[in-house]
């Protein structure tokens, strides 16, 4: 029994120490005030980081926009109410699934991306020359690709949101024979910019934060070994999808929680 | 990777997020000009405003005329005071406007319905429709029903 | 152990250095003279990597002072640590090239960030650089492209870049084939006598480094154990010393891992 509590004790505080050490890379990277050829290094990664990452963000969302326009027609069609569609898919997007989705398909792609380069980077050495150097790696390797993180899910989400309801448009009108000015209007009638569009884009920043932060930790702290290496963009991929389902679960709460 | 190619598509992607940004707030969330338009405020009391929120539409004849900005509760009397928002200038509606809480549809959304009266004068800004009918709640229409039946 | 050093560009004293309970460096004095080459060696894992971060500034130590060039290192605040990288020049085992950048480019990255010369400028810097470990022409490869040897020839010229007064090698040599290493002591031996600088070689290949080196210190167990020229080190009485400069299986250094009576383990009974 004492042995059970010693080795969680041993596990938390290994999970504190982790966590201090998270900080630590964030508050060094980010504090402090950004330089003007750093901008570049910031444009650079949103290239990998965000461009990169539009085409399965867009197939997704065309895809998923189309599913929900399907199964909320079908069930709708029975009320005699199919132009709620647009409402019902404009706020389940906006609210829920384009901060969330945009979130786990950005930790799989790029977040995995930027832990493994990160972890070659600093097995290569790479990071220590630079050191050595006199050139701060967590400035110029971390710092930009954390930005570039902060920048893009937003953006993502955005699009994701649009390419959604737009696939959803598809669907529900021209192929299942919603009546168009009803989509619109209903959505528009039901949609807030503040309670649903905005609150849905601070959980798509809060995400980002996340996201890019376990990312950008995991490869650097990851051991300089290719089981190392796997194991972190492993984790990365898992703490980051944990993460976002938990807090988008708080965040629903907070926001939306007087029902 | 040239760093035009770079720099270029970088611009793009930031462009196609603003203008999905743009996009889902116009065309989605309904936003638009006639929200800058001079509002005038008015209230009315109500016995009971059952599943009314702010944000509301106020309509009359079907057409969307302002919006309810708040609810507050008179605790002496026991009503409900509904704030509304009405656009356009005021002296419009006329002094016995009715003011009936009303279900939209199958979703059950409420919303105010006003109907015009025949008075001269108008109601004018802070005035309050006193020609009011309460929501109507299920448990109480039963028993209403209940009771009528038990009295024949 | 020998005689000091007359000029030394570095002086190491009383360095301790732990990393958790392993006690790395136990209050070691080391002096490297200026302007030659001097060989760290020792058996694997005795931390000769960690003497090269301490000496660059990367790690701190929990004791002692390291001097270079009379200024210590570990005192330094970040603006002299700046001042000082530039007149330092590494090249790691891996080659620790950027990989998102060509060879001209990483070759140009110390020059960009410790210089504001015009692009001309950097250019041919780059070039002259390059020019010395005869790597001109695949100054536009990126690192993936090149081969071991050649990606240690441009992490060589970019280690002298700036033409810094100390330059460091962990590990030159490993892994090399024959033509390459012949390469790299020719490079390092020309270089040194080029620009004249003071040159720290960490490696196991005692024969390659007996070739260059002007001065070998051996450590061993977190304390020197051997310091002298090539030929000093050779006639040295020390069992631990000689088994080290000959190569030899066992020895102070023994050759199997403790380990029960080996009949015992093998016939389960003592004989």
């Amino acid at each position: 029994m004492l042995g059970l509590l010693r080795a969680l004790g041993v596990r938390f505080l290994d999970w504190l120490g982790a966590l201090g050490r998270a900080t630590l890379l964030w508050a060094s990277a980010m504090l402090g005030l950004p330089r003007w050829q750093d901008v570049r290094l910031v444009v650079t990664q949103i290239y990998y980081v965000g461009v990169l990452s539009v085409v399965i963000i867009a197939l997704s969302a065309f895809s998923i926009g189309a599913v929900l326009a399907l199964q909320f027609y079908t069930q709708l069609a029975r009320f005699g109410a199919e132009d709620a569609v647009g409402i019902g898919l404009a706020l389940v997007l906006l609210r829920e699934l384009g901060p969330v989705v945009t979130g786990l398909l950005f930790a799989g792609r790029a977040g995995s991306a930027l832990t493994a380069e990160i972890g070659l980077m600093k097995t290569t050495e790479q990071l220590s020359s630079m050191e050595m150097m006199g050139v701060d790696p967590l400035k110029r390797i971390i710092a930009p690709r954390i930005w570039a993180g902060l920048i893009s899910v937003p953006i993502l989400t955005a699009v994701f949101n649009t390419v959604a309801i737009w696939g959803g448009f598809v669907v529900g009108v021209n192929w299942l024979g919603a009546d168009p000015g009803g989509f619109w209007s209903g959505m528009q009638e039901g949609v807030e910019i503040y309670q649903d569009l905005v609150k849905g884009m601070i959980k798509s920043c809060v995400f980002a934060l996340l996201v890019t932060w376990v990312a950008v930790f995991q490869g650097y702290d990851a051991p300089p070994t290719a089981e190392g290496m796997s194991l972190a963009t492993t984790r990365t991929v898992v703490i980051s999808s944990v993460l976002i389902l938990a807090t988008d679960f708080i965040l629903t709460l907070v926001f939306y929680g007087d029902f | 990777m040239r760093m035009r190619t770079i720099e270029i598509s970088v611009g793009g992607f930031v462009l196609a997020g603003i203008l999905a940004l743009i996009f889902l707030a116009v065309q989605v969330s309904g936003v638009n000009t006639t929200q800058s338009e001079e509002t005038y405020q008015l209230t009315a009391r109500f016995s009971d405003v059952a599943g009314l929120r702010p944000r509301a539409k106020v309509s009359m004849a079907g057409v969307t005329i302002g919006r309810v900005s708040s609810i507050a509760v008179d605790l002496e009397w026991g009503d409900a005071i509904v704030t509304m928002d009405l656009y356009g200038p005021p002296g419009e509606l006329t002094a016995d406007t009715s003011a009936k809480i009303l279900t939209e549809g199958i979703l059950g959304a409420r919303y105010i319905g006003l109907a015009p009266g025949a008075d001269v004068e108008m109601l004018q800004a802070g005035d309050e429709i006193t020609e009011t009918q309460g929501a109507l709640v299920l448990e109480n229409l039963i028993g209403d029903f209940l009771t009528s039946l038990g009295k024949s | 152990m020998s005689a000091p050093v007359s000029d030394p560009f570095i002086e190491i004293r009383q360095l301790t250095f732990r990393r958790g309970d392993r006690v790395i460096f136990d209050g070691i004095d080391m002096d490297i003279p200026r302007g030659c080459i001097t060989a760290i060696m020792g058996p694997s894992g005795t931390g000769k990597t960690t003497l090269l971060r301490i000496i660059g500034g990367q790690l701190k130590p929990d004791a002692g002072s390291v001097c270079v060039d009379g200024k210590d290192i570990c005192r330094m605040d970040r603006a002299e640590l700046f001042g000082f990288r530039r007149n330092l020049g590494m090249m790691f085992q891996s080659s620790a090239l950027f990989t998102d950048l060509s060879v001209f480019e990483n070759v140009a990255f110390p020059i960009r960030v410790h210089t504001d010369l015009s692009e001309e400028l950097i250019r041919d810097l780059v070039l002259m650089k390059l020019n010395a470990v005869g790597l001109r022409g695949a100054r536009d490869l990126r690192p993936s492209e090149l081969s071991g040897g050649m990606a240690r020839r441009v992490a060589l010229a970019r280690a002298i870049a700036l033409d810094p007064d100390l330059i460091m090698y962990d590990e030159p040599f490993t892994g090399q084939d024959p033509i390459a290493m012949g390469v790299l002591v020719g490079l390092i031996k020309a270089l040194n006598g080029a620009l004249g600088t003071t040159s720290l070689l960490v490696s196991h290949d005692i024969h390659e480094t007996v070739s260059i080196a002007d001065q070998i210190v051996i450590i061993a167990d977190g304390k020197v154990i051997g310091e002298g020229t090539p030929e000093q080190l050779r006639a040295v009485p020390s069992a631990r010393v000689r088994q080290f400069m000959h190569g030899e299986a066992d020895g102070p250094v023994p050759f199997h891992y403790p380990a029960d009576d080996f009949a015992y383990d093998v016939l389960g009974e003592l004989t």
